[in-house]
């Protein structure tokens, strides 16, 4: 599988704390490709644990939330801020352990369609024989580049570059006209 | 459309699935916490799978209250309902 260029790779001050690879903090998930999505696979320590050997579920959380957004992202070149979400806990995910999380769009929720700004995606986290242990649905919300440079923090060269990066996203959503428009609201 | 018998076979067959026990032994009244093997983790993948093929969310008060296959069908049917509205 191969992994999607993810457009913050541009920034020079990129400390995502669930994907960058410049924050000794966060999680710096990797992600590909996958037939129904978007994946992620990642073995977590003792330092992000709740109870002795088990991963905290916060984190779990943001797992799956960085898995969906960034699918939405890669398939839109919009950015998308997250709305709400849910997640079910199936098993305790155990730290030092190796599982993958795999996000997909959800059915009747293609990016933009009926010209709406929202996004629906599930995820589900498996262990190495591919059993469930959490799953995850969500409802994002596409916004225009603009809209965006106003609710984060970005140096004018950054937002240049960032604004570039996702105008060059692959998205399946782009028309011949650009990426699919979305309402500029609230 | 689905149907009623859809759902319920469906759901009859994620239980199977997630239980590892026939189809064909499971009936709609069957209790879920007594089938051989089941514990609260297989049945939460139960909930969850059912979650995921239908795209619902079911509320928690009722994933811990029902007990049989056809109670899960119908809190099923309910989501879906909602989701139509």
């Amino acid at each position: 599988m191969t992994a999607p260029e993810l457009p913050w790779a541009v920034l020079a001050d990129y400390r995502c704390f669930g994907c960058s690879p410049h924050n000794s903090h966060g999680l710096a998930l990797e992600f590909d490709e996958h037939p129904d999505g978007l994946q992620t696979t990642f073995d977590l320590g003792r330092s992000y644990e709740s109870y002795p050997g088990v991963v905290h579920g916060g984190l779990l959380g943001v797992v799956c939330d960085e898995t969906m957004g960034n699918l939405i992202v890669v398939r839109t070149g919009l950015v998308a801020f997250t709305v709400s979400m849910r997640m079910r806990y199936l098993a305790p995910v155990a730290t030092g352990r190796s599982y993958t999380c795999v996000a997909r769009l959800s059915a009747g929720s293609a990016a933009g369609a009926g010209g709406s700004p929202l996004v629906g995606a599930t995820a589900e986290i498996v262990d190495a024989d591919g059993i469930p242990v959490a799953t995850a649905s969500a409802t994002y919300r596409n916004v225009p580049f603009g809209t965006a440079r106003d609710r984060i923090t970005l140096t004018n060269p950054d937002a240049d570059r960032l604004h570039q990066a996702l105008s060059t996203t692959p998205a399946l959503s782009t028309t011949a006209d650009g990426p699919v428009p979305v309402e500029e609201t609230l | 459309m689905t149907t009623d018998a859809d759902i319920l076979r469906q759901i009859t067959e994620i239980v199977a699935r997630e239980l590892a026990v026939p189809a064909e032994s499971l009936a709609a009244d069957t209790d879920l916490r007594a089938v051989e093997g089941a514990d609260s983790v297989r049945l939460l993948r139960v909930v969850a799978r059912a979650e995921q093929t239908w795209d619902i969310e079911l509320d928690d008060s009722d994933v811990f209250t029902v007990s049989s296959v056809e109670q899960l069908a119908a809190v099923v049917r309910e989501a879906l309902q909602v989701k139509a509205a």
